[in-house]
């Protein structure tokens, strides 16, 4: 039997503890459940995932649907995974690993005009990439390549045509804090060094221009 | 299920809770919003200001002369539970933990009340004031007064003068790379909040969760102090866990004192049920906030189970202080604090390293 919850409107902890009385039902097979809050979201996670039951969520108009369902049992999906979470769904592809902002360096590191090159090499690299049509997985960014993230940056274009294209497009966010662009960063492209190691160790092939 | 949940009752009382979205230090704004909002400031310098704005300290302190400086605070918050005496008692707990978080004294403290006076009895407001006074009390200070106003939503709380000589001073700024790192209390009173609100508390574990916020940290200060006279050489620094979590006050202070930080989780204690609750799902929207606006400083060492982590970044409401101690004192600080009946661990220690960052380990 399948139960459907309209939970909307409702403040932690209700929503759980409503969704958790109607699957601790034997004869519930599945429940459908709209939720207006990202945190309810993550909660009904943790309960499925401590049931051991499915677990999927979707976005649309404005609320969250949720459905938690006793048929698959194990695997627990959400658009909207940790970072740390992010990499244990298969793992493998080319990785574009970026730890600085140029491509190679010029003759003098120090002299703008030659970082300036540096820096548009890189641009043009990622464009061709993006061109290209070869198969990527994530562009990870490390150290000054966080700079490509600032949204006032001419890069960020190219970023997002890629993350458009399916790219994940991720920065360390100890890099961004460190060059003052945290707050520009939208949450879900900020991510941490155990991920950027995950996503490595896991890669088929790491590119580092 | 505790018979002592409200939530099944059909009476028509209003609950203290039920306009309540995020109690407690659950509702602290997050640290983005705050940095946002504070940017605009000007900065104030002042050659007594021994402590201010700048690295989220708990309190501000003023130096009076060589031998004493002030120490000022305030903290007010919606209620945690509905009973009123408890949330004026634990409010009250909370308010004067920022002033022991700099290694000072109570002495004076004025209550601050918001209270719907149409829909609540004023016997309730009372209740609240006679919680805080009660704890107020038993810190050896004393409540000369306040201000109260109507509004909506209840809130409560406490501003709190201290004080401290100024050698004595605990900030946040002062950690060392090596210093180990002592706390106090146990982890999880956002998690077991949420779980008494839920009614999923046992008489037992409600009341070690009750004692758990009632608790004042001044035990623990005083522990410390009669170690020796110069604690100051080796005790570096001082904050309590409040509404950011355990890695938010960590991260503030690695940051402020610039050096990084390691935490095994192995050694951390955590409140009866509250890993089982989180891992049910019963965890406040201020932890995911916290999660959002710290994780990206923080490397897992491990793959740990949610609950833990989820643990890591709980709201804490009257939580209890962490400590940078020098390595070769962290011991005689230990035994010190766990024979003075505070229940004290070493959890982790400050590194060379990146400032902020903070890697999570078991060992």
């Amino acid at each position: 039997m399948k139960k459907q919850l309209d939970l909307r409107g409702l403040t932690c902890p209700e929503p759980v503890l409503k969704t958790k009385k109607v699957v601790d039902q034997a004869d519930v097979k599945e429940v459908e459940a709209l939720v207006d809050s990202e945190v309810s979201v993550q909660n009904l996670a943790r309960l499925a995932r401590s049931q051991n039951l499915h677990f999927q969520s979707t976005r649309e108009n404005g609320h969250h649907k949720v459905l938690i369902s006793k048929d698959q049992t194990g695997t627990v999906e959400t658009k909207h995974q940790t970072s740390t979470a992010a990499t244990r769904d298969g793992a493998g592809g080319t990785i574009i690993f970026i730890s600085k902002d140029s491509f190679g360096q010029g003759n003098s590191a120090s002299l703008e005009k030659d970082h300036d090159f540096s820096l548009n090499l890189l641009n043009v690299f990622l464009q061709t990439v993006h061109q290209s049509g070869h198969e990527v997985r994530a562009v990870l960014l490390a150290n000054s390549g966080v700079k490509l993230m600032d949204p006032q940056s001419p890069h960020q274009k190219v970023l997002s045509d890629l993350a458009q294209g399916g790219v994940e497009v991720l920065a360390c966010g100890l890099c961004l804090d460190y060059y003052g662009l945290k707050e520009k960063v939208k949450t879900e492209q900020i991510t941490n060094m155990f991920a950027i190691c995950e996503y490595l160790f896991a890669a088929d092939k790491v590119l580092s221009p | 299920m505790s018979n002592n949940n409200p939530k099944d009752l059909s009476s028509n009382d209003k609950r203290l809770t039920s306009n309540v979205k995020a109690a407690g230090c659950a509702a602290k704004m997050s640290s983005a919003e705050l940095k946002q909002v504070l940017a605009g400031l000007p900065k104030i310098k002042s050659a007594n200001l021994l402590a201010g704005i700048d690295n989220f300290e708990d309190a501000a302190v003023y130096k009076l002369n060589d031998d004493l400086a002030m120490v000022k605070s305030m903290d007010f918050f919606p209620p945690v539970l509905d009973d009123p005496y408890l949330f004026g008692q634990i409010a009250a707990t909370n308010a004067l933990s920022d002033i022991y978080a700099m290694g000072g004294k109570p002495t004076l403290a004025l209550a601050m009340l918001v209270f719907p006076t149409c829909d609540l009895p004023l016997s309730t407001a009372a209740e609240i004031l006679r919680g805080g006074a009660d704890q107020v009390e038993k810190a050896g200070a004393i409540i000369a007064g306040g201000h109260s106003i109507q509004g909506a939503e209840v809130l409560y709380g406490l501003s709190v003068t201290g004080f401290v000589h100024p050698e004595k001073l605990l900030t946040n700024s002062g950690a060392r790379a090596g210093d180990q790192i002592v706390m106090t209390k146990s982890l999880g009173t956002g998690v077991g909040l949420l779980a008494l609100k839920a009614g999923l508390l046992d008489d037992d574990t409600k009341g070690m969760l009750v004692s758990s916020l009632t608790t004042l940290n001044d035990r623990a200060i005083d522990a410390l102090a009669h170690l020796g006279t110069n604690t100051s050489h080796y005790i570096h620094a001082c904050t309590d866990i409040t509404g950011f979590g355990l890695i938010g006050h960590i991260q503030e202070m690695s940051k402020a004192s610039k050096v990084s930080a390691t935490i095994n989780i192995k050694h951390l204690r955590f409140l009866p049920g509250v890993l089982e609750f989180a891992r049910q799902g019963l965890v406040p929207a201020a932890a995911y906030g916290n999660r959002k606006s710290f994780e990206t400083n923080v490397s897992y060492i491990k793959d740990f189970p949610l609950e833990f982590t989820d643990l890591l970044y709980d709201p804490q409401t009257a939580g209890g202080l962490i400590f940078a101690v020098a390595d070769e004192h962290a011991e005689a600080c230990l035994k010190a604090l766990n024979g003075s009946g505070v229940a004290a661990t070493i959890i982790g220690q400050f590194l060379e390293g990146i400032p902020g960052h903070i890697d999570i380990t078991m060992n």
